[in-house]
């Protein structure tokens, strides 16, 4: 083993992404943790609203300012770091005010930006809008910050890779000639006095008008209007992520448990981010059932396990020896099924990998965590 | 259990974390309802369709198709979902042709804030109040919502747009949908989470963000592949020292030490989901299945039968 540790020793950056549900912040916290009892400066972020790095790591909370993981809590593991491990969750709204206030050109038309219910909506509630403040604050790491290794934990996103698709399909809409041409009108209108009925001399508007009513679109174009000289400085960083994203120092973990649905997005991740000549530094396959029994070889009668049990001198009390019979039985039905996913998993994408047992207990700590790590 | 049956709610909402096992209880909920003659659709809101696939059927796309007798099933996306809601409001398609499907306005449609989800829950909820030949078109409606912070984003729409956008279409449009999710009589969300602690805890946050945040009627708290209890402490006791012996006995053993661990534990984030949250609970049994395929759903709406 050691594929993966070896696949990302090298990497600056490393991001863990994958289907909800099988283990990516985990999996990330494990990935930080090593390099950091290696000797790194690392930092994991999250963006899971769920909050659950702050869990795993052992911290209380989680906010959008790094905090190091406490010395504490490295002894009462037994682990000796010779590094350091940071920990902090993205604030979406909060990013995207900073980035904001990075762009506008004097205090007013920051406050007015703020202000727009477009942009209050944009800023929080639109999809896509988490992916694209986790790609902002990577950058914004990763450039003014000297991490060794920064690991980023994906939202579980059902929309594959909106985390690379979202900064361009956002950026796209707010530099848009597009809606310059539709709200033309009112953009030419005077920039900030907008007026009703200059929206509806134009066709189009005037038919979006009645699906969005009309003051969805006023509010629009006011956006519009005070967006418009920053558009440049968005535009421009936006390019440095996705120049970033592609750089050698990247790495992408796909992490998948082994049911099949996972594994069915696990490997369209894999086929997209390969069609966008994105680094994939592994797979790692999570909560795997491991298998007890022989290959191919008949799985025992309660009898013959009720003769074992004799010779151990465990009476024949009750029906223990068909209890476990079916016990063992059931537990290859879920080894086996989860052994086909794996095939299927690794046959297609292929590459480095790991294979991380299902642990007999929840991951809640370091040492829990540095046990995961050991898989990778 | 007070209150009506969960299956007497005409919108049944599904959501917890990611695979915890929603489509596979939303599909159990829907064959369990249509087994006691309900007409019933199941709305999924996937890049990749699940649930006809998992009944062993082709999959539906954006129109309702029957998958099993009685259980329909419609996979809807925002950009058929837009055209339809489209077409309805301007009523004549060839407007909407015209001004919609012009790919930079369609572009331009996608970036309103929410506008996509609108027309995605608008489409379901229409469903829902949909009527034919005088009586509901569907006895029964199972949202499969995307897991946790999608599913409140998705929910939280209506509210969201009473409380940013001034009168007009889009305003009447949120307003209807928000008093039909907040009817109890109409709508009952349900949690589905595994005896485990992440989605535990998730279940935790997300039953407190329906409560607070999306004000939707609570259902049922589902506990789904929970392990039963088959091995006694003193029996326990000795799988250790068994688990090395050779074969069969060994791995027997072993496996029952897992099984056992993995029952105890389940049991104790079982207790704590219970006391954390008052909803009435619903478990469902692990099923060691080689394959989910329609006959798993089944069983799964089986154990289902005696609660809901």
């Amino acid at each position: 083993m050691g594929d993966i540790r070896e696949s990302l020793a090298p990497k600056r950056i490393a991001l863990c992404v994958g289907p909800g549900g099988v283990g990516k912040t985990t999996v990330a916290a494990a990935v930080g943790l090593q390099r950091a009892l290696e000797g790194g400066r690392v930092l994991v972020c999250t963006i899971d609203p769920a909050r659950r790095l702050a869990n795993a790591l052992g911290l209380e909370a989680l906010g959008n300012v790094e905090a190091r993981v406490p010395a504490h809590k490295f002894r009462e593991a037994g682990l000796a770091p010779r590094g350091q491990l940071f920990a902090m969750m993205l604030d979406v709204k909060r990013t995207w005010d900073d980035l904001v206030a990075r762009h506008a050109p004097d205090r007013g038309h920051q406050d007015r930006i703020y202000k727009n219910r477009i942009y209050q909506q944009l800023s929080s509630a639109l999809a896509g809008s988490q992916e694209y403040m986790a790609m902002e604050k990577l950058y914004e790491l990763a450039t003014e910050r000297d991490y060794d290794l920064i690991v980023l934990d994906t939202p579980p996103t059902a929309h594959a890779l909106d985390f690379l698709e979202a900064p361009d399909r956002i950026l796209d809409f707010l530099g848009s000639d597009t809606a310059r041409v539709l709200l033309a009108p009112a953009l030419t209108a005077g920039r900030f006095g907008l007026k009703l009925f200059h929206l509806g001399s134009s066709y189009v508007a005037k038919t979006l008008s009645r699906f969005t009513g009309v003051e969805v679109l006023t509010d629009l174009a006011d956006f519009m209007a005070s967006f418009q000289g920053m558009y440049e400085g968005f535009k421009n960083r936006a390019a440095g992520v996705r120049a970033l994203l592609s750089h050698p120092d990247v790495g992408f973990l796909i992490v998948s448990s082994p049911s099949p649905r996972s594994v069915g997005e696990a490997l369209y991740f894999h086929e997209r981010l390969h069609a966008e000549s994105m680094p994939i530094a592994g797979v790692v396959a999570n909560r795997v059932t491991a298998d007890l029994w022989p290959q191919g070889a008949p799985l025992p009668e309660p009898g013959e396990l009720a003769a074992a049990l004799a010779a151990r001198g465990m009476a024949r009390d009750g029906d223990l020896c068909e209890r476990l019979a079916r016990t063992l039985a059931e537990h290859e039905v879920l080894a086996r099924a989860d052994a086909r996913q794996l095939e299927l998993l690794f046959r297609s994408a292929q590459g480095p990998r790991a294979v991380i047992p299902r642990l007999e207990s929840d991951v809640h700590d370091l040492a829990g965590l540095a046990k995961l790590a050991s898989c990778l | 259990m007070p209150g009506p049956s969960l299956l007497d709610h005409r919108l049944l909402v599904v959501t917890g974390k990611g695979g915890v096992g929603k489509s596979t209880i939303s599909a159990a909920l829907a064959l369990l309802a249509a087994s006691r003659g309900k007409r019933v659709l199941v709305c999924e809101v996937n890049a990749q369709e699940q649930i006809a696939p998992l009944l062993g059927a082709p999959a539906s796309g954006g129109e309702p198709r029957e998958a099993v007798p009685g259980v329909f099933t419609v996979n809807v996306t925002p950009r058929d979902a837009m055209r339809e809601y489209g077409i309805m409001v301007l009523r004549f398609r060839s407007i909407y042709d015209a001004v919609f499907e012009n790919r930079l306005v369609r572009y331009f449609l996608r970036a309103i804030p929410s506008l996509a989800e609108l027309v995605v829950l608008g489409k379901i909820l229409h469903e829902v109040r949909r009527e034919e030949g005088g009586r509901p078109r569907w006895d029964a409606v199972v949202l499969d919502a995307p897991a946790t912070g999608h599913a409140v984003q998705l929910l939280r729409v209506p509210a969201t747009l009473l409380d940013t956008v001034p009168p007009g279409p889009l305003r009447r449009d949120a307003q209807w949908m928000q008093d039909l999710l907040v009817d109890p009589l109409t709508t009952s969300l349900s949690i589905v989470t595994l005896p485990e602690e992440m989605p535990v805890n998730e279940a935790i946050e997300l039953d407190a963000a329906v409560r607070d945040v999306l004000g939707i009627p609570r259902g049922a708290l589902i506990v789904n592949a929970m392990p039963d209890v088959r091995f006694s402490d003193g029996e326990r006791a000795r799988f250790g020292e068994l688990e090395r012996d050779p074969p069969p006995l060994g791995p027997a053993a072993q496996a029952a030490r897992l099984q056992a661990l993995r029952a105890e534990q389940a049991s104790r984030y079982l207790a704590r989901a219970r006391t954390a949250l008052d909803l009435p609970t619903v478990l469902v049994p692990l099923l060691a299945r080689e394959r989910w395929d329609l006959g798993a759903v089944e069983e799964v709406a089986a154990s289902l039968a005696g609660s809901v």
